[in-house]
């Protein structure tokens, strides 16, 4: 029986997007449990920052056995923008990484953010997505600045309102 | 006045006549050591897990003493702290209070029992230690790169004194306890190492910055156990010569070797050269890296020291360190995997036994499981660690003399063959092929060191001749010979069955079977599916690749070389990538056409994949003759992948354990 690729390509594409969206919704779940659990005197947004924190310190774990400072500190960077959006695009975003004028000045940029959507859905505030990913990249960046001994910054610049536009973070050298 | 605790002969030992250098005396500090030999301190998982050594534990060491012929012979490192930050190994032994003192004195009796010099080693293991607690400690809270080990605990200037008096303290106990040298562990990742590094230490204080500060807890144990020791047991120290950890920014070659000096300038009495940390991405130990790679560093490292040096990694025969000892680039062969696999090896090159030395096949099986917690085991060795057991590492002869027909000459039915055969019984081996070694004669031509497989057959040849096993090679084993010779016992050991392809065209042409690639009967395109992703599987997908074929694995485990132990295992996945082959885990083959096969994922996605040939490497048991025998009244034993397809340690063992039984 031959093979229809297309038929195939497509199988995939609809299992991949439905995992994307399952994992996303599934996030925003246990989201409105923990706070529940946290109860009326914590911020909504303070438990999704924490929930932040967990997912980079143990993202960053996982980044660890790939460092290489092999091609100096301008590859050491390009390689670890390229991780943090690849980490985006698993997710169903679109992020590329561009060079800034700085050796030590990388820019990632997302196009698409399917994370929106879904906070919508879900009556999650929009303000919180960007600050999430903010804070996850922050931690992510801690155990891999002490590892390889470079104190590294990733800042904000632009977020996408309503999954529109783009966003863009700076990741540098600190100090 | 330099000291000889037990005096050696060599004259009349073949070896030492042709490995002079290995069989002269050297002086280490004030000791005079007979010969150049050192079987180097190892884990073996052996004791209680509170830190008291056992029965198991002594009888190893006692084998290797054995092994020694008068050398040096090292009990493995013992911790030292009591809230065992230091434990690196759930067996490993302690000496952090004088209660641990009578079971060290057993370790060192065992090894004087043998008129060997009996070494402790001091060995907190750092950053990849607190293998019973929650944080392990070092220098600098730098984060671990490997997750099977624990987050790591910044020292105070407090806690590095105490660890020092550690140090001295456990000295003191295995002075007490009978040892005549002592070593300190600074190698692969220990905490010694972990303030050498620059990795590793970040520290502003006195114990960090430049290499002199990183070494300043060093010197100070040095210097501390020195104190101790006196004048008559000599302090060496591993430390090592390249950490390999370039790429996290740790010492360069110029640091480690100026970390040689400051030992020595401490009072060290020798250095044992080693390479590596166990956060290394560089392979170091593996049976893919030749024998003898790293033996310049030796040389390097006499060129920047006066005190003897040692050395062990990929030395596993004598012939290149007995050179090297003459040359004047190393004084002391170290031993440690190749005396896992055979504890006797150097006694057995001093007696001119060399054909009968079971040689390891640098798997690091023995590494992956006591990284896993398990007691040592040796893939190629199947008495390691069960030599506190007679009735497994000695059997006694048997009762009743038994005629034992064994089908396959393989590795499973040559290790039952000269058991049975030492035990009294009239052993006869029938294979349809007309040499010995099984389905090793084809592995060996797997690329990346395969070759050294062979050593396991050369190995049981040689046993099953001195056992006077009987040999019928050429001669298929059918039912009419079993009733003809009506044996009392028949062991199959006849390898696996190669899988059908159950799939639409599983009947093609196109479809060859692993062995007769292997051997270079079968013809093969330049378009190559390998069904099976096992380590067979792996191994004729390397072969064919470094043919310059185009090789994709199927395969229906969920992972490539699940079979493998993971301290191996990563170099296949690396050499697959560098040799270009795409490995599809968790699918099959769903059809074969003329041009292409369909591969489904366990999922239902299909795609094609060109290609000419297909090469079968998926096995299971060999159920032939099994009715026969059975039919016939005969006792009855299947072995080896005839029993369960796996690998050649599963054969190894599989044939010792019923040649003791029968």
């Amino acid at each position: 029986m031959p093979v229809d690729t297309e038929k195939e390509i497509s199988k995939m594409h609809r299992t991949l997007h439905s995992t994307q969206t399952e994992i996303g919704k599934t996030y925003y779940r246990w989201r409105k449990v923990a706070i529940e659990f946290a109860g009326e005197n914590t911020k909504p947004l303070d438990v999704a920052l924490r929930a932040a924190e967990v997912f980079g310190r143990d993202i960053g774990k996982s980044l660890l056995p790939r460092m290489n400072w092999l091609k100096g500190e301008e590859g050491f960077l390009m390689n670890l923008a390229g991780a943090l959006a690849g980490l985006w695009n698993t997710e169903g975003g679109l992020a590329t990484v561009e060079k800034g004028e700085n050796p030590a000045e990388i820019f990632i940029k997302c196009t698409r953010d399917p994370w929106p959507t879904w906070a919508k859905e879900y009556g999650a505030p929009m303000e919180e997505i960007a600050l999430c990913r903010e804070r996850m990249y922050q931690t992510i960046l801690e155990d891999v600045g002490v590892f390889m001994n470079v104190p590294l910054k990733i800042e904000l610049q632009k977020a996408i309102s309503r999954g529109e536009g783009e966003t863009v973070m700076r990741l540098s050298k600190a100090g | 006045m330099p000291k000889t605790l037990f005096e050696w002969d060599y004259s009349d030992y073949p070896g030492a006549k042709k490995y002079p250098h290995l069989f002269k005396p050297i002086q280490i500090g004030n000791l005079i050591v007979p010969n150049r030999i050192k079987y180097a301190a190892t884990e073996e998982n052996l004791n209680g897990h509170d830190g008291f050594v056992t029965d198991a534990g002594v009888e190893y060491l006692r084998q290797r003493a054995m092994g020694v012929v008068g050398g040096l012979c090292f009990m493995q490192g013992v911790y030292m702290d009591e809230k065992r930050q230091g434990q690196g190994y759930v067996g490993q032994a302690a000496a952090w209070d004088d209660k641990f003192i009578p079971g060290l004195k057993r370790l060192a009796d065992a090894v004087h029992e043998q008129r060997a010099v009996a070494g402790f080693q001091l060995m907190d293991c750092g950053r990849v230690g607190a293998v019973e607690v929650d944080y392990c400690h070092g220098p600098s809270a730098v984060p671990q790169r490997l997750r099977i080990f624990k987050p790591v605990q910044e020292m105070t200037k407090d806690d590095i004194k105490t660890m020092i008096q550690q140090h001295i303290d456990a000295a003191k106990r295995g002075i007490e306890a009978g040892f005549d040298i002592m070593e300190i562990s600074g190698i692969v990742g220990y905490l010694i190492s972990n303030f050498i590094s620059s990795y590793t230490n970040r520290r502003t204080d006195e114990y960090g910055g430049d290499i002199r500060g990183r070494m300043r807890a060093v010197v100070e144990i040095i210097q501390g156990v020195k104190k101790v020791c006196g004048p008559d047991i000599p302090v060496g120290i591993r430390l090592c010569s390249e950490e390999l950890l370039d790429d996290v920014r740790g010492n360069t070659p110029e640091e480690s070797m100026e970390s040689y000096k400051i030992a020595e300038e401490a009072g060290a009495d020798y250095i044992s050269c080693t390479l590596g940390w166990q956060e290394s991405i560089y392979p170091v130990i593996s049976r893919d890296i030749p024998m003898g790679n790293w033996i310049h560093l030796a040389k390097r490292a006499k060129e920047h020291v006066k005190i003897p040096i040692q050395m062990a990694y990929r030395l596993f025969k004598p012939g290149l360190p007995n050179e090297k000892i003459g040359a004047g680039e190393l004084d002391i062969w170290e031993i440690c995997r190749s005396m896992i696999a055979d504890p006797h090896m150097p006694k057995k090159v001093a007696e001119g036994r060399e054909e009968e030395i079971r040689h390891c096949v640098a798997c690091n099986l023995c590494l992956a499981r006591l990284f896993r917690d398990a007691p040592m085991t040796c893939y190629i060795n199947p008495v390691c660690a069960h030599e506190w057991q007679p009735d497994f590492a000695n059997p006694k002869p048997a009762q009743e003399k038994k005629e034992v027909m064994i089908v396959g000459a393989g590795p499973a039915g040559l290790e039952c063959a000269y058991m049975a055969a030492r035990r009294g019984h009239e052993v006869h081996v029938y294979d349809k092929r007309d040499e010995i070694g099984g389905t090793l004669n084809e592995a060996k031509h797997a690329p990346y060191g395969d070759d050294e497989l062979w050593t396991c057959t050369e190995y049981q040849k040689v046993m099953c001749e001195k056992a006077g096993v009987h040999f019928h090679l050429g001669t298929e084993v059918t039912e009419e010979l079993i009733e003809e010779e009506m044996p009392d016992t028949v062991v199959l050991a006849t390898g696996p069955v190669y899988s059908k392809i159950k799939a639409a065209g599983g009947d093609s042409d196109k479809i060859v079977y692993l062995l007769d690639v292997m051997s270079g009967k079968a013809q093969v395109g330049d378009s190559v599916v390998v069904y099976g992703n096992r380590k067979p599987g792996i191994g004729c997908a390397l072969y064919l690749a470094k043919q310059g074929k185009k090789v994709t694995i199927v395969g229906k485990e969920k992972s490539a070389g699940f079979d493998v132990n993971p301290s191996f295992k990563w170099r296949y996945m690396i050499y697959m990538r560098q040799n270009g082959i795409m490995v599809y885990n968790d699918c099959d083959i769903q059809e074969i056409n003329e041009e292409d096969l369909i591969v489904r994922s366990y999922d239902g996605v299909r795609w094609p994949i060109k290609c000419d040939t297909v090469v079968v490497s998926e096995r299971g048991p060999n159920e032939s003759l099994k009715k026969v025998v059975q039919s016939e009244g005969i006792e009855l034993f299947v072995i080896g992948d005839a029993l369960i397809p796996r690998n050649l340690s599963s054969a190894v063992h599989d044939g010792y354990r019923v040649g003791i039984r029968l």
